[in-house]
């Protein structure tokens, strides 16, 4: 592994530039990443405090240790996290999409099952590490190979609804509020740079 | 990764804090979350300055305003409130009395609860939260006290097990019906296990005393169907909305709910819905209403769809109303709202609610002091990791707490301390019941081994783990070869459960003679409906209603340690 899952090491910021309308990829070896309206402008880090910049660059890395290749869209229209995965998945080259929310709330999903029934979803942002975001990485990029890996295994933790319940339904709602009806969903790279601390 | 090992962000600020703020910073109550209010949105618990000012005007028999918007401009739940749940009837009359003079009916002991509810049948739901804003929380508990429908409180447990595992629920069920639960109800993790959860469940709720009811928590059409074929003896999982976009999110309507309810009656089975304080907001569809004004409307949604009861204290958005202040006045406040409507009330406090045990009693006190038709609609009868709903406010581990709080306050939540040599005795009948029943409708053995296992076990960790392929495969024979409660009956009679199979049996006749169908009905340990039909709720102030006497009370004293005071050389037996 050459990225590190530490968060110590370098806090990074991350922005999003538009390079145009998000288009249907060609390539069969590809993922595309659908980020939320909040993801990396309103918010900066997920309801646990990840930076987004570590998240992206964990799910970036886990497809590319697979050795596919990646491209990020973002939808502006809509913050429902089925419709951005199946989204990313339709216009992804191999119809193995991701969705992220800016809370952390993640999905993979594929071009060709309903919209509401992914391959993996991942409802429990609280509950996410780092190591989860690579998995995910490198699990889509596993079923876009036409590979059948095992699926992430994730955390349970009753305790995460007191804790966490009412601050994950005002990181929905704050999201909400940047959505644009009619926005049309664009491409986006992602430029790091070493946050001023 | 539990809650606990999240770093506290306050920790490493690089700011000198006193050893007291250390102390506090690391008490359990500081894991909770709490969040400010924001009532544009309705992150607010009862009192949004958006929420409507009440009103109803009638014309010719029908509502034609209510709480200031005309019909015309009436959503589906305005109009399904207005014409199958107010009565236009009384309507005019009952709101041109103030909200505090209603409030006042609510707590005077003096006014009957045939009197209250002469009022609430013809009120709109924003003057139910008006009424509702004038109760402080002793005054609620005043008023769930003369409102609950039955007589007697009762309490529900959930019986699950993180590896689905049927032998573990079955022994479970036995416990927890020998401990007093009225009701019992399952869930999966793998929803294919279901059949086999849900019938280990209803064989093992009915060994030893019998009597609870129980469901089995699925997608609605597999509900039904389990319920239909007396698997399963009610169901709750029926949940309503008070914005219409979260119901059509849903693909729902409150006629289909109604429909839906329908169907449960046509076969005498018992059903109540679901709702709760938060939902709305928690879906992001909150209209900027606060929690409770949209729970009201939930609650009348129920009322109008015709079903006895409801289970509501916001359930699994408990963390929403928990995280903005009076939240759970407002849990409280919504539960009194379902009991002033005549409806069962199955009371919440099924949900993990908090880190701290101080704050999870609070939450419980509002129930369990004045007593409701259910305390727990879910009191988690194994340890926390195994409830599939999510974690509970009360688990196994609480069970000697819950029973000394009963003795020392003299209050009834339903259950009661029983002897582990009487435990153990149920659940070893229980699990050779289910090996029994495996058996002879051919599915996958449970050896000896594992029943000992089981019947000794706290939770799934100590379990023999089961063939989970073959289980699923039993499962599907289970559907397939369509078999039924009665079915069930057979098998126990056939092999030497008779007592069991009488149990079940008698339980299953219910739905011909549809006692169950009647508000709050319970069965008792004889077996005997219990309902606010033959058993309503007479409080009259001091003096009166239920108290724990006689056998009860008796019963309730007994706790795992008393010093005998004949001799203090030892302990009560």
């Amino acid at each position: 592994m050459t990225v590190s899952t530490n968060t110590q090491d370098g806090q990074r910021a991350i922005s999003f530039k538009e390079v145009g309308r998000a288009e249907r990829g060609k390539r069969s070896d590809e993922v595309v990443l659908a980020i939320s309206p909040a993801f990396a402008t309103l918010f900066s880090k997920t309801i646990v405090d990840l930076p987004h910049a570590e998240v992206i660059r964990q799910v970036l890395a886990g497809i590319e240790e697979q050795e596919v290749t990646a491209r990020i869209i973002r939808l502006q229209h809509s913050a429902d996290l089925a419709l951005m995965a199946h989204t990313a998945a339709k216009l992804s080259g191999s119809g193995i999409g991701i969705g992220i929310l800016a809370r952390g709330t993640a999905m993979i999903h594929q071009r060709d099952l309903p919209r509401l029934s992914s391959l993996e979803l991942f409802p429990q942002s609280p509950l996410l590490t780092l190591e989860t975001y690579r998995s995910i990485g490198s699990n889509a990029a596993q079923y876009a190979k036409g590979e059948s890996p095992e699926p992430v295994p994730t955390l349970n933790d009753q305790m995460a609804r007191p804790r966490w319940q009412a601050k994950a339904a005002l990181l929905h709602l704050k999201e909400t509020e940047l959505v644009r009806k009619g926005a049309p969903t664009v491409e986006v790279v992602p430029e790091f740079s070493a946050a001023s601390v | 990764m539990t809650a606990e090992a999240i770093q506290n962000p306050k920790a490493g600020d690089g700011v000198r804090h006193s050893l007291r703020t250390q102390v506090l910073e690391n008490r359990p109550v500081n894991l909770d979350g709490f969040v400010e209010e924001w009532p544009e949105v309705g992150m607010v618990a009862m009192d949004s300055p958006f929420d409507p000012q009440p009103s109803v005007r009638v014309e010719n028999g029908v509502i034609v305003e209510m709480d200031g918007v005309e019909r015309a401009d009436f959503d589906f739940i305005d109009q399904f409130i207005a014409d199958k749940a107010i009565s236009a009837e009384v309507a005019e009359q009952a709101m041109a009395l103030s909200a505090q003079d209603i409030a006042r009916m609510l707590v005077d002991p003096a006014v009957t609860r045939q009197e209250v509810i002469a009022v609430t049948n013809g009120l709109t739901p924003a003057k139910l939260l008006a009424v509702a804003k004038n109760l402080n929380i002793v005054e609620i508990m005043m008023g769930m006290q003369k409102m609950r429908a039955r007589r007697t409180p009762a309490n529900q447990g959930h019986c699950t097990s993180a590896r689905d595992n049927p032998l573990q629920v079955a022994c479970d069920a036995a416990e927890a019906s020998i401990r007093g639960f009225s009701e019992v109800e399952t869930t999966l993790g793998v929803v294919r296990y279901a059949p086999l959860v849900a019938m280990a469940q209803q064989i093992g709720s009915q060994v030893g005393t019998g009597g609870p009811l129980t469901q089995c928590a699925l997608e609605e059409a597999t509900e039904l169907d389990l319920g239909m074929r007396g698997i399963t003896g009610y169901a709750e999982t029926i949940s309503v909305y008070g914005t219409e976009p979260v119901f059509v999110d849903g693909d729902d309507t409150p006629w289909s709910k109604a429909f839906l309810a329908g169907a449960y009656a046509s076969r005498g089975i018992k059903m109540r819905f679901t709702s709760g304080t938060g939902s709305e907001v928690q879906m992001g569809n909150a209209q900027g209403k606060s929690m409770l004004y949209l729970e009201i409307r939930c609650i009348l949604i129920a009322k109008g769809a015709g079903v006895q009861g409801l289970q509501n204290g916001s359930i699994s958005c408990i963390g929403v109303p928990g995280a903005v202040p009076a939240g759970i006045r407002a849990v409280a406040a919504e539960n009194l709202i379902a009991s002033s409507v005549d409806l069962e009330c199955a009371s919440g406090n099924d949900q993990s609610f908090s880190h701290s045990p101080m704050r999870r009693t609070a939450r419980l006190m509002p129930q369990m002091m004045p007593g409701t038709d259910f305390v727990c609609s879910g009191y988690s009868t194994m340890p926390n990791y195994d409830d599939m709903f999510a974690g509970s406010n009360l688990d196994s581990d609480d069970y000697d707490d819950f029973n000394t709080i009963q003795r020392d306050l003299q209050i009834d939540g339903g259950l009661r301390h029983v002897k582990e040599s009487e435990i153990l005795a149920v659940r070893t009948r229980a699990a050779q019941a289910l090996q029994a029943v495996f058996r002879y409708l051919d599915l996958p053995p449970i050896t000896d081994a594992e029943i000992d296992t089981a019947v000794y076990a706290d939770g799934s960790k100590e379990l023999i783990p089961r063939d989970v392929l073959e289980d699923l495969k039993g499962a599907q024979q289970v559907m397939d070869r369509n078999v039924t409660g009665l079915d069930l009956v057979k098998a126990l009679e056939a092999t030497g459960f008779s007592d069991v199979a009488e149990n079940l049996l008698a339980v299953l006749r219910q739905r011909v003679s549809g006692d169950l169908l009647q508000t709050s009905a319970i069965l008792t340990k004889d077996l005997q409906p219990l309902s606010a039909v033959n058993d309503a709720n007479d409080y009259a102030g001091p003096g009166t209603g239920y108290r724990p006497s006689g056998a009860r009370w008796e019963e309730m004293k007994k706790l795992r340690h008393v010093t005998s005071a004949s001799n203090p050389e030892v302990e009560v037996e």
